[in-house]
């Protein structure tokens, strides 16, 4: 069998001789970066379409630059979208090699252009799941099994593009699916709240987010607010990622910025598309606009702090504004 | 006031045809885009005990905080009945708590298989398609385990066709007897197939795609040059109800005022 990212048994023998233990992970985004993503990596994008994905961590990561990267996600939007930017405007920096994936578009924001013109140019190798089979997948990794029986999609063309296996269940008689279980060397995982050592609570969608942290052989977090341990272990069900299976925890507020973070802010419905616009340029042969917006949005600046910097502030606000979701429980940060 | 709308677009009347093929009180797993729309519209009107799950976790939200831009964003949880994730909603649909999964799709052959991955030479093209679509998502997975699926699409031609460039979503396979069956479904198949242009059904015994109503403004021959392989056209095909001003204006002033879903055209 072919694994990318490690093999169960490599993902459990990782684990029996990792430090596992209660330490404060605080560290800068970059420090993160330069320790954990390397080159040639499976990386788990947590998140859905574009809802929590990890902008802040992926921007550093273009920064640094990475090549022969291997992507692992259910649905992606913006954070696969940057990847394929800084891919397309200077290979020699960052690269994504292959991707194994269910959707990469933006839903109502539309197609992702950058998809179309790596696919359409054989740029990148591709792996085509479903939802479920990804998020199954990163389930069986976290589960410390090396396959998960599913349903679907049997009958589908996919099955001729992907690993799985359709066996006779050995009780009932009848074809069923099995997927080999992922397990990235790297998780990119973006939260609401976090305390220093690495329990994370989750609002809204869990989407996949705890499964590929706990399949992965490292994990990065970042969160919207540190709160102290105290607070976060006075709902201990509400821990959805737990301690040892994270190795860096970073705040940065607007994390997931332009896309939704439940509670804090909606989808920026101005600066994606115009995101998008650059990329679709791109696809259509004019590269001008979305160099401009790199070097404008990414390489221009050091940090989310100074990216959110350049929006304007009636837009954060706007944003803030129309989000729907529940604020957060009040409760005591970890100060700066 | 007159009952019926008299300037609706073809975008529209999909909607308000999706949404009167909804029953209430029915679990209905939604895709992302025309259906959400279409549930919201029959939960304002015949259907407010529609249950609608969305694939990144929320099941039974109430959608009155906006039109969700997402199937995994905020709107979609407001005062939901149970919120996990994808493994969590997917797990439903094949335990057999989803009655409906309401899909759309760039292809559709007469089988009601379903292709949202490629368009091109399939298998030898695969690593250049002409087109390359966004791919599976979760439709796939509701196609395969729902107990029915109803597919929403835009009727042209070129996406009506007898063979698809790739299977993403499977239908009713080959159409032979038990094809869902013996592939290892738990899920019965396509019920209906809502387009700009008609309601479809499948032929009980072929498992064929027939029509069962035309929509405003189409006769059965309209259809059939706007359909890529021969229809089965029984002998009650009928007119379908036009939309009405009430439907027309929730649409337009209370579900999609922003036209993200309704106004825009689908593009390849």
């Amino acid at each position: 069998m072919y694994w990318t990212g490690l093999s169960p048994d490599e993902a459990r023998q990782y684990l029996a001789n990792k430090d596992k233990s209660k330490r404060d992970k605080r560290m800068s985004l970059k420090e993160a970066v330069e320790r954990f993503v390397k080159d040639g990596d499976n990386i788990g994008i947590a998140g859905f379409v574009n809802g929590r994905q990890p902008i802040a961590i992926v921007h550093e990561i273009i920064r640094q630059g990475r090549k022969d990267l291997t992507l692992s996600y259910q649905s992606a939007g913006l954070a696969i979208e940057y990847l394929a930017g800084a891919m397309v405007l200077d290979e020699s920096k960052n690269s994504i090699k292959r991707m194994e994936l269910a959707y990469w578009a933006h839903e109502a924001f539309g197609i992702s252009p950058l998809f179309r013109y790596l696919a359409e140019n054989s740029k990148v190798e591709l792996e085509d799941w479903s939802n479920y089979n990804m998020s199954a997948r990163f389930k069986a990794g976290s589960m410390g099994l090396p396959f998960i029986p599913c349903r679907s999609p049997l009958g589908s063309d996919m099955l001729q593009r992907n690993r799985a296996k359709v066996i006779d269940c050995p009780f009932t008689g009848r074809p069923i699916m099995l997927l080999p279980a992922s397990h990235p060397n790297v998780a990119l995982v973006h939260v609401q709240e976090a305390d220093i050592y690495g329990n994370c609570r989750i609002q809204g969608p869990l989407y996949t987010c705890p499964e590929i942290a706990m399949a992965s052989a490292h994990t990065i977090i970042t969160c919207e607010r540190l709160i102290e341990h105290e607070e976060m272990t006075r709902y201990p069900n509400r821990i959805s990622i737990p301690f040892f299976a994270v190795d860096a925890v970073i705040e940065v507020p607007f994390g997931a910025y332009p896309g939704n973070c439940h509670g804090l802010y909606y989808f920026d419905e101005k600066h994606i598309p115009e995101f998008r616009a650059a990329c679709e340029k791109f696809r259509k042969g004019d590269p001008g606009p979305l160099k401009k917006y790199y070097d404008t949005f990414i390489f221009g600046v050091e940090n989310t702090a100074e990216f959110i910097d350049k929006i304007p502030f009636s837009q954060i606000q706007y944003v803030q504004k129309i989000e729907s979701g529940i604020r957060l429980e009040a409760g005591y940060t970890v100060l700066g | 006031m007159a009952k019926y709308s008299t300037d609706f677009t073809t975008q529209e009347m999909i909607v308000v045809a999706g949404s009167r093929t909804l029953e209430d009180n029915k679990v209905i797993f939604a895709g992302t885009g025309l259906p959400m729309v279409a549930i919201t519209l029959a939960q304002l009107t015949h259907g407010p005990g529609i249950v609608p799950v969305f694939e990144a976790g929320a099941v039974g939200p109430e959608l009155s905080r906006g039109l969700p831009l997402s199937v995994g964003d905020s709107r979609t949880t407001y005062r939901a009945n149970y919120l996990l994730g994808l493994n969590s909603a997917f797990e439903l649909t094949q335990r057999g708590f989803a009655d409906i999964g309401f899909i759309g799709g760039a292809e559709i052959d007469p089988y009601g298989n379903l292709n949202s991955t490629m368009m091109g030479d399939f298998p030898d093209g695969y690593q250049k398609p002409k087109t390359r679509l966004p791919g599976s998502g979760g439709a796939s997975d509701m196609a395969c385990s729902c107990e029915r699926t109803i597919i929403i699409m835009v009727h042209e031609p070129r996406r009506f066709n007898e063979k698809l460039n790739y299977i993403t979503s499977p239908g009713y396979l080959d159409g032979s007897p038990n094809a869902r069956w013996r592939a290892g479904h738990v899920g019965q198949g396509p019920y209906r197939v809502i387009t700009t242009k008609a309601i479809l059904g499948f032929d009980d015994e072929t498992k064929r795609m027939k029509l069962i109503a035309t929509l405003p403004g189409e006769t059965v021959k309209s259809v059939q040059e706007a359909t890529g392989f021969e229809l089965i056209i029984p002998g009650d095909v009928y007119e379908f109800e036009p939309p009405t001003v009430e439907e027309i204006r929730l649409i337009r002033e209370v579900i999609d005022p922003k036209g993200y879903f309704v106004k825009k055209k689908i593009k390849d």
